[in-house]
Order: structure tokens, then sequence, then C-alpha cells
């Protein structure tokens, strides 16, 4: 692995809104943008439901543990810069930033996009295995 | 041409709520069967080691720090139902989350800032600090999460 390498993608087919009610529960937040189309739209927020951020990370998460079977995520940090609606298709990826093969260290950027438009911005480091 | 925005010193001061503690009272424990249930809502298998998903950094400190997301809201004179919004999340671990081990949760508010936005028109910058520990203290993990508070009612 070496800098500038691209991660394997990580995709969701659609967002789903049953697992948007299943992580309402999770986060112990009864936010109804996540759970009513009707909220989302008297808010002027769109027409369909809204996946909570967190949900959108552990995708981006999902695709770091794939990129490195093993690794440990020592850091991650994001910008949520977009909301994913319900149905839509989600990709997770990134690229090799630097490898500090003495410290087996990864450090890498990562990104969450929904049909193709950033939804999350962000960087993380993982430490590999041999 | 944008309009213009009112000067930082226009928009009124914030509430005061630095420092305030936002440590839990309860343990926080991972359930196998809910770490089952989140890992397969996003596509894949939980781990077979006894590791939970990384994503319970957030949950974790979020469901056991010592209010819920109105509650915090409240103690920034912000009502949930006008919409906080995520800006961003930052996390170190020192180890790996684990199923049916109790967490400690502690924490505190590090800001509340005011800021005038052309989108928003007024809105406040939540960043608070959370860190979850073993019960004898050992760290697993410290996160800092930063919200944003849309003001549209001020001036």
């Amino acid at each position: 692995m070496n800098a500038g390498d691209a991660l394997a993608p990580f995709r969701i087919a659609a967002a789903s809104p049953d697992g948007m009610k299943a992580w309402a529960k999770f986060l112990h937040d009864p936010n109804p943008i996540h759970l009513d189309p009707a909220v989302v739209k008297a808010k002027g927020l769109g027409e369909r439901v809204i996946n909570q951020g967190p949900a959108n990370l552990a995708y981006l998460i999902n695709m770091l543990q794939a990129a490195f079977p093993g690794g440990f995520i020592e850091s991650l940090e994001v910008r949520y810069v977009d909301n994913v609606f319900g149905g839509e298709s989600v990709e997770a990826g990134g690229t090799v930033k630097e490898v500090d093969a003495s410290r087996q260290r990864v450090a890498c950027d990562v990104w969450l996009r929904a049909e193709g438009r950033p939804v999350l911005t962000g960087s993380a480091t993982v430490a590999i295995r041999d | 041409m944008n309009p213009p925005t009112a000067p930082a010193s226009d928009l009124g001061d914030p509430p005061q709520v630095a420092g305030l503690s936002l440590a839990g009272s309860a343990p926080y424990v991972i359930s196998a069967e809910e770490n089952r249930a989140l890992c397969e809502s996003t596509g894949v298998a939980p781990a077979a080691d006894g590791s939970a998903h990384p994503i319970y950094f957030y949950i974790a400190t979020q469901v056991g720090m010592g209010m819920t997301v109105a509650g915090l809201c409240a103690a920034c004179e912000f009502n949930v139902e006008d919409g906080p919004m995520m800006a961003s999340s930052r996390v170190t671990f020192q180890r790996p989350l684990r199923i049916g081990q109790p967490y400690r949760v502690t924490g505190r508010i590090i800001s509340l800032v005011r800021k005038p936005s052309r989108k928003l028109g007024v809105m406040d910058m939540l960043e608070y600090l959370l860190e979850l520990s073993h019960p004898d203290g050992t760290p697993v993990l410290s996160t800092t999460n930063v919200w944003v508070l849309p003001r549209r009612k001020l001036p």
C-alpha cells in the first residue's frame, strides 16, 4: 500500500427508512426528521426522511474496516456537509495519504457521497497488522 | 451580491455554558443484540471477536452522557425542535469497544460561540467533549463533536 492508493469503496444501494427507525432507538433520539417525511417537508429540508449522521459515519467506518482487515482505527475526524435522504445510494471511499511503515500506521483521506453528492469529508489513521 | 451580515458584536451573547459537566450517572453497556442489529442496518456482519462496531463511540457517549440531546440543547437555551445540525466529529481510540463491557461517560461543554451566517442568519457553534473509560478509569476513547444551533429568531 502506498500514498495515493484508493481504498476500495463501500456501497449501500439505498438508505433505508426502516434503518432510520432502528437508529432512532440506538441513539435514543426520536427526531421526526428521521422518521416522518411530512416533518421533513414542513421544515423545508426536502421530501424524504433524513438518515442520521452517525449512521452515515458508520458506513465510512465499514469502508475503513474492509480496507484494513484486522486494523484498528486510532483516529477519525469528519465534517458533516450534507444529508443522506431515504432511498439514496451511498458510497464511502478514501485515499491513502501517508504510510508510516516503522509505526505500522496508515493515514487516509476519507469521504462519503450520496448519489455522488459529498456528505462526509475527513481523515483517519489506522494501525495495521503485518 | 450577498446580503450583509451583522458583526458578531451585534448578535448578543450566547448562554455561558462552557465547562458544564456532561458526565453520565450510569454505565453504558453495548449489548450483543443491539450491536448485531446496528451492524446489519449498515450492511455488515458483527465482528466475531467480541468487539463492537466503532460507531458506538458516538452512540455510547451520546446516550450515556448526563443529559439527552434535547437537554443538551435546552442547556444552550435552544429548542431541539428548531433543528440542531451536526457540523463535525473527531474521535481518538485508545482501545476497541467491547460487547458487554460497562463504560463510564465523562465530558463537558467546551464552548458555545455565536456567529453570523449568510445561510442561517445567526447561529451558535456548540463544541463538547466526551470521554469513555472503564469503571476503573482505563481510558477507551475521547470524542469532540460540534453542532450548529440555528438562531433564526434573533435579529
